[in-house]
């Protein structure tokens, strides 16, 4: 036996955006917590206001042992590399200087790499339960709710090819990521995917520069916001349509019902066929009186179908 | 010439609406232009786009009219490259299409393609378009854009950049003692935390770089004014059921920030009611079920929708609600279903 804790596992949920990465998030988040593991939540979503679309409101009447467990924290690099000038810096007032010169800003804006590499090196000091906040804690699970494929390949890429081009403090730091990164026991990736269109071809896209590019290969892919029935064997549905009668069909409401499942099923096989990595089927929750209540709806169907993710 | 600028969150139907909008006023006559971020590949086909080239004529077949529909692409790095080609001097703009903070800057306008929008609003001008539909990034650039026109300008007006810029090539060494105390001390300081290296390259850039953003900001400048005219241009926000009350407040919040007025909100996605089937009591127990579900989330929308219609009549004065389509309908005829939609809301105001 180790004295040393195993490392805390870092799941990761990406994909285009719109398709619930936060909702999944907040929810694979909540069902670790109610079974008493200490889970963070990290999000990087550039709107934060408009990112979390839930609200945990009402946890502590529900579940009160999972609030002493989860936490949901965001994460601005631009404010992470503030904290660096601060502590380099040794008057506050020369720091805010340079912090608020518009050399400084532009430099941070467009400098390749660095807003990447700052999140991820924060990522990592999370993870390693090494932050030097005050009230920084060791957490058995971290969940990063990932920034739409686009920027989120870019973090990726970035903490790959960071010496193409970073010099100074920051390459060191590039280097120890790659490592961290490098890990696939420790580090899952959980591509999100909806059953329309843009969201797959973009989904296994994705998984492409994934795996071939960057080595990352995912843990599973979500199917995320599925309609009954998606993920069962077509002559299950079949059997289902079958109790309605022949002249059910001439309904239109009926007829969304069955187009609806044709194209999704469709796009179901085209992940399938397109991402390699198991799938997890996650059915849309057709009906929840509070936010939570869809939360707990989304944990359990993650429970059935991701067991051992973390 | 009316602009209408759509703005929502990411997956919420934007491009389609956008695009279905622009079909719908070519059907009455007008000559339109619609641009594009990133539309879905039968769209993309549908509205015969190319890899950010310019707009394109869309063939409409049967569906005759007067007036005709454009579509072009915005991509904000295919824009931004045309502009180095346009601004630059050939042999500045080879330097700086290789240089590697061109390709981050190139990558951090990801999200960007409103910027790309204004030259492109200038050009559309120019061509006699008489409505134009401008599809925005799901980011926090759809505004920012609004804000900041000028925004290569503030990149390339610090007057270390400026000085270095114009002194850069042939006084590499001695920039610094030209410089005032306070900003050596500043620059000193930026180059250590950030590394020298890193510094070195920025400035290098921005030495190249700014005649060409200085050309580009300009005419920002002047067709950025055009937006910020109500007479001219309307803004559109799209939601779905599931987002809508927390997206129609953070937008309002942003157009009344900015002082614009207000146009339309459209609730798009919206699950078509399921009616009592004949054989859904005495099916099989699955078959019922399957039915309840369909109907429990068609609900929910319409109740979403209600609430809606109730809480911002008074602040959107324009509000629709479109039904979710089955899929699987070839990209012009699935915006042509949707136009028809749209025109058909145009006849009966709500008021329920």
């Amino acid at each position: 036996m180790s004295m040393f804790p195993p490392p805390t596992p870092v799941v990761i949920f990406c994909g285009k955006g719109g398709v619930g990465k936060t909702t999944l998030s907040l929810a694979l988040g909540l069902r670790y917590a109610r079974a008493g593991r200490c889970v963070l939540v990290v999000s990087s979503h550039p709107l934060p206001e408009l990112a979390v679309s839930i609200s945990l409101a009402g946890l502590k009447e529900r579940y009160p042992s999972a609030v002493a467990n989860l936490f949901v924290v965001h994460i601005d690099p631009r404010e992470i590399l503030g904290n660096k000038v601060r502590q380099q810096i040794p008057t506050e007032f020369l720091a805010r200087t340079v912090l608020s010169s518009r050399l400084y800003q532009n430099l941070v804006e467009v400098a390749p790499g660095l807003k990447e590499i700052a999140f991820l090196a924060r990522l990592r000091q999370l993870a390693d339960g090494k932050s030097q906040d005050a009230d920084a804690r060791r957490y058995d699970l971290l969940i990063w709710d990932a920034p739409a494929s686009g920027h989120f390949l870019q973090t990726m890429k970035v903490s790959r090819n960071f010496d193409t081009y970073l010099s100074g403090p920051f390459a060191v730091l590039g280097k120890e990521l790659l490592h961290f990164l490098s890990d696939t026991g420790r580090i899952r990736i959980l591509p999100v995917a909806i059953p329309e269109e843009m969201s797959v071809d973009e989904t296994i896209e994705m998984c492409g520069v994934l795996k071939q590019e960057l080595a990352m290969p995912p843990a599973a892919f979500i199917c995320n916001m599925a309609s009954p029935l998606l993920s069962a064997p077509e002559d299950v549905y079949q059997e289902a349509c079958g109790g309605f009668g022949p002249e059910c069909a001439s309904f239109p409401d009926f007829r969304f019902i069955l187009e609806r499942h044709t194209v999704e099923r469709k796009l179901l096989r085209r992940l399938c066929d397109g991402v390699p990595a198991p799938p997890c089927v996650v059915e849309r929750v057709p009906r929840y009186g509070s936010d939570l209540e869809l939360l707990d709806g989304l944990a359990e169907s993650l429970g059935r179908n991701l067991s051992d993710v973390a | 010439m009316h602009i209408r600028i759509f703005v929502g969150t990411g997956g919420v139907g934007k491009t389609s609406v956008a695009a279905a909008s622009a079909l719908k006023a070519a059907l009455e006559g007008k000559r339109c232009l619609v641009l594009t971020i990133d539309p879905a590949q039968r769209l993309r086909t549908a509205l015969n786009l190319g890899q950010g080239g310019l707009e394109q004529k869309v063939d409409l077949g049967s569906l005759s009219m007067a007036g005709g529909l454009w579509a072009g692409l915005l991509d904000a790095g295919a824009t931004l490259d045309r502009a180095v080609h346009l601004y630059g001097e050939p042999e500045q703009a080879e330097t700086v299409l290789k240089h590697p903070v061109y390709h981050s800057l190139r990558q951090s306008m990801a999200g960007m393609q409103e910027l790309m929008a204004i030259e492109r609003i200038d050009q559309a001008i120019t061509d006699r378009f008489e409505y134009l539909f401008i599809d925005t990034a799901p980011s926090r650039h759809a505004f920012e854009f609004l804000d900041k026109p000028e925004f290569f300008a503030e990149l390339v007006s610090i007057p270390l950049l400026r000085f270095v810029g114009k002194t850069y090539k042939w006084l590499e060494g001695s920039i610094l003692s030209n410089l005032g105390r306070k900003s050596v001390e500043l620059y000193a300081k930026v180059e250590e935390l950030l590394g020298a290296n890193l510094v070195r390259q920025v400035l290098d850039f921005y030495s190249v770089f700014r005649t060409i953003a200085e050309g580009y900001a300009d005419r920002a400048r002047r067709t950025s004014r055009l937006l910020h005219d109500p007479g001219i241009t309307s803004f559109t926000v799209v939601t779905t059921p599931f987002k809508a009350i927390r997206d129609a407040n953070y937008f309002l919040g942003e157009l009344d920030k900015r002082k614009f007025s207000t146009g339309t909100l459209i609730v798009n996605r919206i699950w078509p009611e399921v009616a009592a089937m004949p054989a859904e009591g005495n099916g099989s127990g699955r078959a019922g079920s399957l039915v309840t579900w369909y109907r429990s989330v068609s609900e929910a929308h319409h109740r979403t929708w209600d609430r809606i219609s109730g809480e911002f009549a008074s602040r959107f004065p324009t509000m629709l609600a479109l039904p979710e389509l089955a899929r699987d309908v070839d990209g012009l005829s699935a915006l042509n279903q949707i136009a028809r939609q749209l025109a058909a809301l145009d006849q009966q105001p709500i008021d329920d």
